[in-house]
């Protein structure tokens, strides 16, 4: 488990984390999303002790990360896969960190078979495919076998194949119970891996909520009829939402459809078309950020 | 209190790259080589003195002058044990694996000592074998190891340099850059070397009071302070870096 509380972090008059108060569970996968600079990867280190905030606290399991005796075996991470010495063979990489949480030798082994870097165990990291080298950070991550994880933007650099071999590992992970936090820009790559979602932008905790309840905030009623005009006062008079969409269309929110047609039936109205649209995530997602989005193209 | 772990840690991370084992080597080897340079320009103008000058003439003064040169590769192999980790950005991993960071700091100045001592002690001592070798084979005098002065050098000399090579960790800890640390720990170092061509009182202050200045000056015997103020001067001031070091390196963002 992983709590913040007020956590706010300022470079000079920026604010890059700003009040942020979020609880983040065991037994799932909580996908950590915002657009570029949000302040996710502030965040992280805050939680792993490597940014100090300005105010408010970051605890693991109860406990700052500086006052964990050993803080692999509780909090394994992966920020920047690339943090290796490009020199120093993969095994010593690994080695080194096992040793300052006593953790056997014999782990990094198994770390080593678990994401498939056997064989190149003896290799400068420097040699390495942007994939092995992110595996590589994977192997770290897991190294104290630890019942929290936190992970920057894991699926990056990875194959489809990777990709895959993450998502499942992930999801593994979390249905043994461990709290696993793991960030991405992409909404739609969350979509298919993580339960619970938690958005932030400018700092600020935008939203948060399982995955369905996002795809359910961005569904609406469209609606087609030759009397839009109509209708669409009609409908905010039952107290609908209503805005237009494209070819002359009605899109309806905060109505179920069936009301939509028995509102349509009562009052007499033709219709050319009723169906239910589910925003995808990735549109919920922009919505959600446009107005917290660091860097905007000109609209 | 040391964490073993952390301390066994760093010298994987030491011995694991190339960098780091090289200038080790190197300082043993520039030692033995400087040793024998200077012995050879110390016998040849002791060839060709006169007999008063041969009265004067110090077998270890001049030829161990080769640890001015060697301490700024001492101080580097410190510089290294810190800038390796910023320059290829394992400091968050390290730190994200250590926790409280005042470990990671004991355990670089640990290690740094734990190498710089071995690597000091093999350096001035072939430099004094090679030196001390090369006067008697051109029939110059010379001083067995056993000797008072020989002794001295022996065996502060070799502290005098792992306190530089911690000197060496805290500039690296306050920089954060191999180039930016290595140039101001070189130019901070040559300071008495370069005491000659200043006025006399800024000479004198230099080698006096400059604190690796005063260092080779208790292992030389050849202070206007007490050896023990000498030797103190330098171990007070490589303790003000690291207090400086470690409390700029506990707030500041990794």
């Amino acid at each position: 488990m992983i709590q913040l509380t007020a956590l706010t972090k300022r470079y000079g008059d920026k604010t890059a984390v700003d009040d942020l108060t979020l609880l983040v569970r065991p037994g799932v996968v909580t996908g950590f999303l915002g657009p570029n600079g949000a302040g996710k990867s502030t965040t992280m280190r805050m939680i792993l002790g490597l940014d100090l905030p300005t105010s408010g606290t970051a605890t693991i399991n109860g406990r700052a990360h500086h006052e964990l005796p050993h803080p692999l075996r509780t909090i394994g991470s992966m920020l920047d896969a690339r943090a290796a010495h490009p020199r120093r063979t993969a095994y010593k990489h690994l080695l080194y960190q096992a040793q300052t949480n006593a953790i056997p030798a014999t782990r990094v082994d198994e770390v080593l078979d678990l994401v498939g870097l056997t064989e190149v165990a003896g290799k400068p990291a420097g040699s390495f495919s942007m994939g092995m080298t992110q595996r590589l950070g994977i192997a770290a991550a897991l190294l104290g076998d630890p019942p929290v994880l936190v992970l920057d933007e894991p699926v990056n650099g990875l194959d489809p194949e990777g990709v895959r071999w993450i998502r499942a590992l992930m999801r593994g992970l979390a249905a043994e119970g461990r709290t696993v936090l793991i960030s991405s820009h992409l909404m739609s790559e969350m979509a298919m891996t993580a339960d619970r979602l938690v958005v932030i932008g400018k700092g600020r905790l935008i939203a948060e909520g399982e995955i369905g309840d996002f795809t359910a905030a961005g569904s609406a009623v469209a609606v087609r009829t030759p009397e839009s005009g109509v209708f669409a006062r009609l409908l905010e008079l039952a107290g609908a939402h209503v805005r237009p969409g494209p070819d002359d269309e009605l899109l309806v929110t905060g109505m179920e459809a069936a009301d939509v047609g028995r509102l349509a039936a009562a009052e007499g109205v033709t219709l050319f078309e009723l169906s239910v649209r589910h925003a995808s995530l990735e549109e919920t997602f922009m919505e959600l950020t446009r107005d917290a989005a660091e860097y905007g193209a000109a609209r | 209190m040391i964490a073993t772990g952390v301390l066994k840690a760093e010298w994987t991370k030491f011995s694991s790259i190339r960098a780091t084992m090289v200038l080790s080597l190197a300082v043993v080897a520039a030692s033995g080589f400087f040793g024998w340079t200077f012995a050879n320009m110390a016998a040849h103008e002791y060839a060709t003195a006169s007999a008063q000058e041969r009265l004067d003439f110090l077998p270890l003064d001049q030829v161990m002058r080769g640890m001015l040169l060697v301490q700024l590769l001492i101080s580097a192999l410190g510089v290294l044990v810190a800038t390796s980790e910023y320059g290829s950005g394992t400091l968050g991993p390290s730190l994200a694996a250590v926790g409280r960071r005042s470990r990671l700091v004991i355990a670089k100045a640990g290690m740094t000592a734990l190498v710089a001592l071995p690597v000091s002690v093999a350096g001035i001592g072939l430099m004094f074998v090679t030196s001390q070798v090369t006067l008697a084979a051109q029939g110059a005098p010379y001083l067995m190891p056993g000797d008072p002065d020989a002794l001295l050098a022996l065996l502060l000399g070799p502290v005098v340099f792992t306190l530089l090579a911690l000197f060496g960790l805290a500039l690296g800890l306050l920089l954060r850059g191999t180039a930016a640390a290595v140039n101001v720990s070189s130019t901070f170092l040559l300071m008495p070397v370069l005491a000659p061509i200043f006025p006399d009182f800024l000479s004198r202050l230099l080698t006096t009071y400059w604190p690796n200045g005063a260092g080779f000056r208790a292992v030389t015997s050849r202070s206007d302070l007490p050896p023990v103020l000498s030797f103190g001067l330098l171990v007070g001031f490589v303790a003000v870096m690291h207090i400086a070091a470690f409390t700029r390196f506990a707030r500041r963002d990794a």
